[in-house]
């Protein structure tokens, strides 16, 4: 026999984590993601300040104009938005490569033999995907670096949210991406499949904002709709375990279809078991609440006062609203009232009342349209606005309380003028340049270790 | 000595039998070569017994314990043909990957690339390497498991004369440590290296014994695995 050192599994993960990330680096899809990433990002961030920097002209005039103007919004909203199209189209590219280029070379037949449980395996090589990743937020965190450095502000907390909801999301294009590798035979069928279910998240999102109640409550479990709350600057229970259990979920699967030895009976049952319990996870973690607001200007949060008598509110308050969902009425109520009500009132129930299917226009001739009524203990009150600031009296009211607001300084916004054509030489010229010579440089850099040299 | 023992092994893809009830065994230190025309499941009757495919039906036993399907790559290697695994990749550090998730050790690695004369392509990427060094680094990654069973598919495939009797040189050094199953398609080949041969057709057993006994079975004049693959497949 031949004498040896039994490697712990710890070791042999970190030498096959090595191995993957030294691919990720040989090939150059994630180089070429790198390089197209910095003008994306880039274009994304010069047009942000340049537009930033126009409103606060007029905002550093004005306090109550200065405090609409957030960075969280106006610019790493828009530079995280350029990289989130980086994530959806380029990335599962890469994240495709480390499995199906495994499986059309023959790698795998020997992968698969090594002393390494398929979902160790698996879960190695996605680990090292979305190390290749975070590397690649170098791009869009230069262009926050240069916003810091000009004396633009951001708010920590809600930039690392915004930052862990896009890592979360490319934890689900992943996953996705290694389901899509697994099930099909080739690296292309692969990216086809994977794009079909990214962009598929976008057609659905367009769909449910006009389509079906089903419809509707499917489209809130899209990876896309989950990440508009952390845009928001709202760290959501339910959208974070959405997100990371179709991530994970969808590499669980990947390793079920690769496991070695099985039928095809077997293995489309377990597919459907472990799809099933998937589906089942989503449902369960789309009804969990809990959400934290961090964001700077606190936009889904009431003024501490209001929130804690809301939480009372315990007798089930019943909103109706007559209004259609297209109506840009419906839409503002959802956003500055409903989802801030949402978070905070036990048992919550809204009701959309029957306006007909002919939507704001077709239904204008109906008195009652634009009402939301509020039913709490036995009372009724009905109002037509979408303010919080007259609402929130009627709820009060209901609630038979008075509220003193609470002394909470109003956020003042950041105004900022700031020359972005630094950051323009940067991401036009320096930082592609870079990339292009990091990439040589690792492509030509083969030494021999030391102990083969003398071969 | 008992070692592998493969008893009813057999594979159905849809209605098709692909491989039938088929038993042989290997012992330690023994090279024993799996002959028969295209698809005959020379390949099949590979992954089956290292549980890379389902087996519908058959036992394998090690020592006389019968192993299943998901514990037998503790046992048994097993060198797919045609492959190239990682071909962006310089050769050291394909070799290096095998040496480290094995254990073997930098001085086997050493010793085995210099068996292999593989010191001129360490640093070429897979995919630049000729057929010939290509199915030589594959082998170099059998060598460097440390499983006691090795099985390799087509092993000679892209040699030309001189490098396969060097190879055949090697793997018969090999097997005084492990136990070898080649699959050959070159019946010289296959005369010249193994011990044993199981010969298949269409997923069947044809015979299973040295040269010999095949001969004795398939009525043939002389001790010639062409006349008896010829006898015995006809």
């Amino acid at each position: 026999m031949v004498s040896r050192l039994e490697p712990t599994t710890g070791a042999r993960i970190a030498h096959l984590f090595g191995h993957e990330l030294r691919r990720l680096a040989s090939g150059w899809a994630w180089w070429g993601m790198l390089l197209v990433l910095a003008p994306l990002v880039g274009f994304g961030y010069v047009e942000a300040v340049r537009l930033y920097g126009e409103a606060s002209v007029t905002a550093l005039q004005s306090t109550e104009l200065a405090r609409g103007l957030t960075p969280l919004d106006g610019i790493a909203v828009p530079t995280f938005g350029a990289f989130y199209l980086a994530t959806t189209l380029l990335f599962p590219f890469v994240a495709i490569r480390a499995l199906g280029q495994d499986k059309e070379s023959g790698a795998l037949k020997l992968i698969l033999q090594w002393p390494l449980p398929t979902a160790l395996t698996v879960a190695t090589k996605v680990l090292a995907v979305l190390v290749a990743w975070t590397i690649g937020l170098v791009v869009p965190l230069s262009a926050l670096g240069h916003w810091l450095v000009s004396g633009g502000h951001l708010g920590f907390a809600e930039t690392a949210n915004l930052i862990l909801g896009h890592g979360l999301y490319a934890l689900t294009v992943c996953g996705i991406a290694f389901f899509a590798a697994a099930l099909t035979e080739t690296a292309a069928s692969a990216a086809i499949v994977t794009l079909a279910i990214t962009l598929g998240f976008w057609v659905l999102d367009f769909a449910s904002g006009s389509g079906p109640e089903w419809l509707r409550l499917a489209g809130e479990l899209s990876p896309t709709q989950a990440l508009k709350q952390f845009e928001r600057g709202l760290v959501s229970i339910p959208h974070v375990l959405g997100l990371a259990m179709l991530g994970v979920g969808s590499t669980a699967l990947a390793s079920l279809v690769l496991s070695p030895g099985l039928t095809v009976a077997k293995k489309v049952v377990r597919l459907g078991v472990g799809s099933g319990a998937l589906a089942l996870g989503l449902v369960l973690a789309s009804v969990v609440s809990g959400s934290v607001d961090l964001s700077d200007d606190r936009r889904n949060s009431f003024d501490p006062a209001d929130e804690a008598v809301l939480r009372q509110m315990s007798k089930g308050l019943e909103i109706t609203l007559f209004l259609s969902r297209d109506d840009s009425r419906a839409r503002e109520f959802q956003t500055n009232v409903l989802a801030k009500l949402r978070r905070l009132v036990p048992g919550l129930k809204v009701v959309w009342g029957d306006v007909g299917n002919t939507g704001p226009f077709g239904a204008a001739h109906d008195d009652r349209y634009g009402i939301v009524t509020y039913d709490y203990g036995g009372r009724r009150v009905e109002s037509r606005s979408n303010s919080a600031r007259e609402i929130l009296p009627i709820l009060h009211e209901l609630a038979s309380v008075t509220v003193v607001a609470s002394d909470l300084p109003p956020y003042r916004g950041y105004p900022a003028v700031i020359d972005p054509t630094p950051a323009g030489l940067w991401f036009y010229g320096g930082l592609p340049v870079l990339v292009l010579l990091l990439g040589w440089r690792w492509s030509h850099g083969r030494r021999l270790p030391a102990h083969l040299r003398d071969l | 000595m008992i070692g592998l023992e493969v008893v009813g092994l057999g594979r159905c893809h849809g209605d098709t039998r692909v491989l039938a009830d088929v038993d042989f065994d290997l012992r330690p230190g023994e090279i024993v070569g799996i002959i028969g025309p295209n698809g005959a499941g020379k390949t099949t009757l590979m992954e089956c017994l290292v549980g890379l495919q389902p087996a519908r039906t058959g036992v394998v036993r090690l020592d006389g314990i019968p192993i299943d399907p998901g514990a037998r790559s503790a046992a048994m290697f097993y060198l797919p043909d045609g492959i190239m695994p990682w071909s962006d990749q310089p050769v050291w550090r394909v070799t290096g990957l095998f040496r480290d998730m094995h254990g073997s050790g930098r001085d086997r690695e050493v010793t085995v690339l210099r068996r292999l004369e593989l010191a001129p392509v360490l640093s070429k990427r897979v995919g630049e390497l000729s057929k010939g060094y290509r199915r030589r680094l594959l082998l170099a990654l059998a060598l460097l498991t440390p499983q006691p069973i090795l099985i390799l598919d087509e092993p000679f495939d892209g040699f030309d004369l001189r490098q396969t009797l060097h190879v055949m040189e090697l793997l018969r050094e090999v097997a005084a440590e492990r136990a070898l199953l080649l699959s050959i398609h070159q019946l010289k080949d296959a005369e010249r290296i193994c011990d044993r041969l199981l010969l298949l057709d269409a997923g069947r057993r044809l015979g299973f014994g040295t040269l010999a006994d095949l001969a004795t079975h398939a009525g043939a004049t002389k001790l010639d695995l062409e006349e008896v693959f010829l006898g015995l497949t006809a």
